[in-house]
């Protein structure tokens, strides 16, 4: 008899995953990574390719590029564990050593005979279509450049994302039924009236390519680029001369990918200029070593006055910044010290200050800067049908919380369409064996990500992936040192007779014996008193932030009251769904 | 009312001056002073002459334990903060265990610095910060004939006089960014070189480091530029950098090092930072500095230890001339104690 699965919609069930499996909740697109990890531990590498794709459609994408939020609560990185685990990176190994088969996911209802026009093909505007293409609705996507990516395509250097990757996914999405237009930019090339009259609903998810300015005297010198301009030539092919010395003014992704492509390019000197201080950086840690390891400095604490030069850019003035009260997105504000400028030369500056959406041609209310206005949680605008996600409604995200934004859209438009949900969130419960992870695994290192070595051999061209993937023998190894914290391991405190043998075998402190438990109003466990007097004991429980589900209590238990049930947030497709 | 309990972090000399301050000015007070290595308070700047055996192990030390009883600091040995909740008022041992703190002072000092480029190399280099590492070198350094300093700091000066008073070849590579703090120039390598090739020290100017490989258990192949050779030992000697990493989490300011005011406050009622862990603006060089130096820390120490009291005393900051060097702006303070 296999076992049962229970799917539960109930909030003691959301609560214990939301605690208990850090990295997935921390992934704004809930991917369920300790499964697609223990997937690959198995080398079922093409099942967990699919584990991610159900979650995020660009797996070997995100592989790469990924902001990697879920790295950030990862218990293996708590104070005394180590580091966290490589997450991203075994993403992308099972993107790359899965059979090379393609993963398009047909129609999983039948059509509902509606249409929805997609106007931009960025990762929230593809993840929306695929989503809406899957679910039985007819999407034509509309993209003004002339290839389909938005930001992947023409923001992302081919060194840290190569195009073959981004065009086999894309394929994948595309392969679902959707229709691709190119080269048409809605509001000029067509109007957003006919595309309205045309389709039952319109997703703009057009993103952002205006970029900031600094608004400083020098700015439109010859020799000053913006960012994403400079980017999106790279990306195109160009080759701008920038000369000896360069300054990057800004502090994300794109700044670090202009300040590499700028060594790339022939720069001998580069240098990022940061307002705030490196540990404000949202950029990856990975990507600042090895940039430092590539020569680029990092200057820290500084703002750009002006930029100097006499018709060609000869130097920027700076004045020191001091750090203050810390804003509500935990970066801190900070303000310039009078009288500390000082000048840094140089002969090409580049402003990679971010970029905001762009107006154009459309019906609907717009906000003081001319765009189109939209509830950010109904993703709706003041008209009907007419709907925003990705970007351009949040200002620049990353690529992860694009997807997620999309895939959230497609799911209001296809509601608001038909009244019927299609994908809902659950909790999957299932009971399952007892794993064979060992307490050892816990003090494997973090398995870093080969590279092009010697550094030097990365410059030889623009295109060279400078990260080579984890071989399977390293894949392996990294996936060992989840602790898989979607398994828990519970005691049947009915059957439990307190031999305490489980706590004799116990690796860690995970298991404890308690006076009481606390719990929330919705009947979740929050948190328990632990006790080291006998008389006062009243429950013994595995604390499953502690456990490191290697099973030794489950086969010491002389009475076997001790279970373990895989739990894991996923989507169903709902039965009421046409 | 419990009896205020002062945390200093850190038994360098700013540490050590910032706990006497505070029993001295605040007796009724408990003051715990935590250090990470075992050894009692010693000078780091004699190691190389320990190494090179002209001093004997006591000769470095500065206090012994019995002198903190004395003083009635509570001396916590071996032990290492991971974290620190400045909110909570909590600092997380590495054993686990939790101290909480009405004030808190930290002293940690800072760790040898490898740039980015030659980390690929650090398993097979070795530094010299603690009298543990001096032992390292002092075990190691009998077996071998040939040692490469990599670097160019005032401790690879005076490892390089210690080595070639043990009787060693020494090469020594220097490259124009690890000539910390200073950038080295023609005319001062000129200067450089001269003086350690009297002393038949072999050096290699703005090459190329292209590999390391270890060949046996006291062999490394060297690649620099077109150069190929042996060496027993290779010594990395970047300066250092503040030790701050452990506080990454902890919400606390993070620069370089950790970044106060000019009273050494964090922002943080009750947490100062001083010695050369503290990253502090200096008007004069339009610029961060972090202050290195013995006598420099102990001064730093009893500010931080008095504005923890309740004064708001600014830091002394070095006059301009102490950070101008063969021309050239600096923006630390310790080159010029040596």
């Amino acid at each position: 008899m296999p076992n049962p699965v229970i799917y539960s919609k109930e909030p003691e069930d959301f609560y214990y995953m939301d605690v208990n499996v850090p990295c997935q909740s921390a992934c704004p697109a809930l991917t369920n990574i300790p499964a697609y990890i223990r997937a690959l531990y198995e080398e079922n590498f093409g099942r967990s390719y699919e584990i991610n794709r159900m979650a995020n459609i660009f797996p070997g994408v995100l592989g790469r590029i990924c902001s990697r939020p879920c790295e950030a609560k990862c218990r293996h990185g708590e104070a005394e564990l180590g580091r966290p685990v490589n997450i991203c990176h075994i993403k992308r190994s099972a993107a790359d050593l899965r059979d090379r088969v393609s993963s398009s996911v047909k129609r999983i209802f039948s059509p509902t005979g509606k249409s929805v026009a997609v106007i931009g093909s960025g990762p929230a505007g593809l993840a929306a279509a695929h989503d809406l293409s899957t679910i039985g609705f007819s999407v034509t996507v509309f993209e003004a450049l002339d290839h389909p990516g938005g930001m992947l395509r023409y923001g992302i250097p081919e060194f840290r994302l190569p195009r073959e990757i981004l065009a086999t996914e894309i394929d994948q999405i595309l392969g679902s039924g959707i229709t691709l237009k190119t080269g048409i930019k809605v509001g000029t090339d067509v109007p957003m009236e006919d595309l309205m009259t045309g389709h039952d609903a319109v997703l703009v998810s057009t993103g952002c390519y205006e970029p900031n300015q600094l608004n400083i005297p020098g700015e439109t010198m010859p020799g000053v680029y913006s960012g994403l301009q400079f980017m999106m030539d790279i990306c195109a092919g160009q080759m701008p001369d920038l000369g000896k010395r360069v300054l990057v003014l800004g502090a994300g992704f794109t700044a670090f990918d202009c300040v590499r492509s700028a060594l790339r390019l022939g720069a001998e000197e580069v240098a990022v200029c940061l307002r705030r201080t490196e540990e404000d950086l949202t950029v990856t840690e990975d990507e600042i070593f090895e940039t430092k390891r590539e020569g680029v400095k990092i200057h820290s604490l500084m703002v750009s006055r002006r930029i100097m030069g006499n018709g060609v850019v000869e130097g920027v003035e700076f004045m020191r910044t001091r750090p203050g009260e810390l804003r509500p997105d935990g970066k801190s504000e900070v303000t310039p010290i009078e009288g500390s400028e000082f000048t840094l030369p140089t002969d090409a500056v580049i402003v990679a200050t971010g970029q905001r959406p762009q107006p154009f041609d459309t019906p609907g209310d717009k906000n003081n800067h001319g765009l189109l206005q939209a509830d950010s949680a109904s993703f709706r605008t003041s008209l009907p049908g007419l709907y925003v996600t990705g970007d351009y409604l949040t200002g620049p995200s990353t690529v992860i919380e694009a997807v997620a934004m999309g895939r959230k859209a497609a799911e209001r438009i296809a509601r608001d369409l038909t009244d019927q949900p299609f994908r809902e969130k659950v909790v999957r419960l299932e009971d399952t064996l007892i794993t064979d992870r060992q307490r050892a695994w816990d003090f494997l290192p973090r398995q870093e990500m080969p590279t092009i070595e010697p550094v030097e051999d990365r410059f030889t061209g623009m295109t060279g992936e400078v990260e080579t993937g984890y071989s399977p023998d390293l894949a392996e190894t990294e996936s060992k040192r989840c602790y898989l914290c979607y398994l828990h391991y519970e005691i049947d405190l009915n059957r439990c007779i307190y031999c305490r043998y489980c706590i004799d075998v116990a690796p860690r402190d995970c298991i404890k014996l308690v006076d009481r438990i606390e719990t929330n109003t919705s009947g979740a466990i929050t948190g328990f008193e632990e006790t080291s007097n006998w008389e006062d004991v009243n429950a013994i429980v595995i604390d499953n932030t502690r456990c490191i589900r290697c099973g030794e209590c489950m086969r010491v238990c002389p009475v076997d009251c001790i279970s373990v049930t895989r739990v894991e947030l996923t989507e169903r497709m709902n039965e009421k769904g046409i | 009312m419990s009896e205020e309990h002062f945390v200093v972090i850190g038994n360098g000399p700013a540490g050590n001056q910032a706990a006497q301050t505070l029993k001295e000015k605040a007796p009724e007070a408990r003051v715990t002073l935590i250090s990470k290595e075992r050894e009692g308070y010693y000078k780091p700047c004699l190691l190389p002459e320990y190494m090179a055996g002209k001093i004997s192990e006591d000769q470095i030390y500065l206090s012994t334990v019995d002198a903190y009883k004395e003083k009635g600091i509570k001396l916590r040995s071996g032990q290492e903060v991971v974290d620190v909740k400045p909110r909570r008022r909590e600092i997380v041992l590495d054993h686990k265990e939790v101290l909480r703190f009405d004030g808190l002072i930290l002293a940690v000092g800072g760790r040898p610095r490898i740039p980015e480029p030659l980390l690929v190399f650090r398993d097979l280099m070795m530094t010299l910060k603690t009298l543990e590492d001096a032992k390292t070198w002092i075990e190691k350094i009998s077996r071998v004939d040939r040692v490469l300093i990599i670097g160019g700091d005032l401790t690879s000066l005076a490892v390089t006089k210690a080595l070639i008073a043990l009787g060693k070849e020494v090469y020594f590579m220097l490259d124009e960014n690890a000539f910390w703090p200073l950038r080295c120039n023609d005319d001062m390598f000129q200067d450089v070189s001269d003086r350690l090739s009297k002393r038949g020290v072999k050096t290699f100017y703005n090459c190329k480091l292209n590999s390391m490989a270890q060949r046996s258990e006291h062999a490394v192949e060297v690649r620099v530029g077109d150069d190929i050779f042996e060496a027993g030992l290779i010594g990395a000697f970047f300066g250092l950098v503040p030790n701050v990493g452990f506080l990454a989490r902890s919400g606390l300011p993070l620069d370089r090092g950790l970044l106060v005011n000019e009273t050494l406050n964090t922002g943080f009622e009750g947490i100062y930072a001083t010695g050369d862990c503290a990253q502090v603006f200096h008007p004069e060089i339009r610029d961060y500095w972090v202050s290195i130096g013995h006598d420099n820390a102990k001064a730093l120490g009893r500010t931080a230890a008095l504005n923890l009291l309740g004064e708001r005393r600014p830091v002394d900051v070095a006059t301009e001339s102490l950070f101008d060097v063969q021309g050239i702006k600096v923006n630390t303070s310790w080159w010029m104690e040596f």
